[in-house]
């Protein structure tokens, strides 16, 4: 697992649009901290990270989740690594933890290179700023990681790159939790299962967040979000063991 | 002995009631360049599809280089090319790289060596500007990385031009000459494949109609003699009740004397003799392909 983890990362990090597009969002911000020059400060910074985090899923996430995912579809790459021997769980598996992996890095790198814009435009974040600014981050990290997850049976299921991508951004542009949470308020499943919403994963990350910052516990939520990447993970490679492959 | 690196025994693909591949049992020996050969749809593809783990077979056995449990592991042996693939984004060089990283294998020089057996060393653009011809030599190189002692190639020369499918099976012996690697080989060019396979396989309709030796090939395909008479019947009477030939074949007024009976001088003269008109005497050698489609009842 380890030799296809690398071989992974020596392709992403030698994808141009990768850079490119980071890129243009963290140019976007500069030029955009630049235009509100002198309004910088700890309020604006967990504004923005508030704002930044909420659009890291859709926006970020299925960029990253495109160029982890279903770039092998693209390439047809998939038969080629079951060819040289790669089993399909390991291949499951490893692109969740690439997913992890880069999201984890991009979580680390988001917030010190806002307190270095913050920064040069005259503000000076504390150490609790920058600690909630994580929190947003870890929440925006967890749902990137999860409709990933969830994603990939639809990749591995269908084989096919605009399904995948299609249900990566239903689901992190929040129509799925907005559709299950309309089915959940229904008076007979209200009342035969109530608060089910709280368990869809904008609420799993919610409670982790609160958790986090003191209001709440953390550990019923951690416990659910990894039986829901578990769950996710487990039929994916059910999907995909069944799977004939293609050319 | 020779040493079998890939066999499989009762191998069967069952799509509904359509058998893609029926009870196949077929020998890779070291040192083959096995040529299979079969029509589109044959279950060629099929039948690689299921050797490399793509398919699940519905019944029969695998073994590769003496392995039937733990085939994932046995299949890191094993180079192979259905189709090329590899990302649009990389060039020729990354992309073997990125494979160098999943198969373990370390470079040394291995990339450029096979870029150069290829002809792609120097070139720096990305996979997906690359011509036909171009993904096949990388398809190739990608199969041959790591030295794996088997590899498997899937119709390599489609859409190639002269040159390439020239180059490209001159690449398969060189392999084959200096490092031993056995291949096993599709393509339905079958002039092609007679220029380059040591055995061959015939499939038809998912089964293995027959497995032969390029040695053994071209002496049933040795010549012929093509007997053109003004009366068949009598022609073929003369010709058995003087020397047997059980293997001739009549068809109205042609004769086919098989099996490289060919006394062509006794024939005319034996018949001119009995009083039949000889209009034509042609000695004829029977391509891959006729013998293929004689064998799988085409002609």
């Amino acid at each position: 697992m380890l030799r296809y983890l690398r071989g992974e990362i020596y392709r992403l990090l030698r994808k141009k649009s990768f850079y490119i597009y980071f890129g243009a969002f963290a140019l976007g911000y500069v030029i955009l901290a630049f235009i509100r020059m002198g309004s910088s400060g700890e309020r604006q910074m967990l504004k923005d990270a508030e704002s930044l985090f909420m659009f890291l899923p859709p926006v970020v996430g299925s960029y990253l989740f495109a160029a982890i995912y279903t770039d092998d579809l693209h390439a047809k790459n998939l038969p080629a690594l079951i060819g040289f021997g790669v089993g399909r769980i390991r291949i499951v598996l490893s692109k969740l933890l690439l997913m992890s992996l880069f999201g984890t890095v991009l979580l680390a790198l988001v917030p010190l290179f806002m307190y270095a814009v913050h920064t040069v435009f005259g503000a000076s974040p504390t150490g609790a700023v920058f600690g909630e600014v994580y929190a947003w981050g870890l929440k925006a990290l967890m749902e990137t990681v999860a409709f990933a997850s969830l994603s990939a049976v639809a990749v591995y299921g269908l084989q096919r790159a605009t399904f995948g991508i299609a249900v990566y951004l239903l689901l992190s542009l929040g129509v799925v939790s907005q559709l299950l949470s309309a089915l959940f308020r229904w008076e007979a499943v209200h009342e035969l299962l109530p608060g089910l919403a709280e368990h869809l994963m904008a609420g799993i990350s919610l409670r982790m967040l609160m958790g986090l910052m003191g209001n709440g516990a953390v550990v019923l939520p951690a416990v659910e979000y990894a039986v829901y990447v578990t769950v996710a993970a487990a039929l994916a490679a059910l999907a995909f063991h069944k799977k004939e492959l293609e050319f | 002995m020779a040493q079998t690196l890939l066999q499989t025994r009762g191998l069967t693909k069952q799509y509904g009631s359509f058998a893609a591949l029926n009870e196949v049992s077929l020998d890779l020996q070291k040192g083959d360049i096995y040529g299979l050969i079969g029509r589109n749809g044959a279950g060629k593809t099929t039948f690689f599809k299921c050797v490399m783990g793509l398919a699940k077979p519905t019944a029969g056995e695998i073994e590769i280089a003496g392995s039937k449990s733990g085939l994932n592991a046995a299949r890191r042996r094993v180079g192979f090319m259905i189709s090329p693939s590899f990302f649009p984004y990389l060039n020729p060089k990354q992309n073997l790289e990125y494979f160098c990283r999943v198969k373990g294998v370390r470079d040394g020089g291995e990339t450029d060596r096979l870029l150069r057996l290829v002809g792609l060393d120097g070139v720096k653009k990305p996979f997906k500007t690359f011509s036909l011809g171009m993904k096949q030599r990388l398809g190739l190189a990608g199969a041959m990385l790591g030295k794996p002692p088997i590899v498997v190639l899937d119709e390599p020369i489609n859409g190639l031009d002269p040159q390439g499918i020239a180059d490209i099976r001159a690449v398969i012996q060189q392999e084959n000459r200096e490092r031993g690697t056995t291949f096993i080989v599709s393509s339905h060019i079958l002039s092609e494949l007679d220029l380059v396979a040591t055995r061959f396989g015939f499939i038809e309709q998912g089964s293995l109609v027959q497995e032969i030796t390029r040695a053994d090939l071209h002496e049933r395909t040795k010549k012929s003699l093509i007997v053109d008479v003004d009366d068949g019947e009598k022609a073929l009477l003369v010709l058995q009740s003087k020397w047997g030939l059980p293997a001739a074949k009549r068809d109205g007024n042609r004769i086919t004397l098989e099996a490289h009976f060919d006394p062509p001088g006794a024939i005319a003269h034996a018949l001119v003799t009995e009083g039949v008109a000889l209009y034509r005497l042609a000695p004829q050698e029977t391509t891959l392909e006729e013998y293929f489609m004689h064998l799988i009842g085409g002609i």
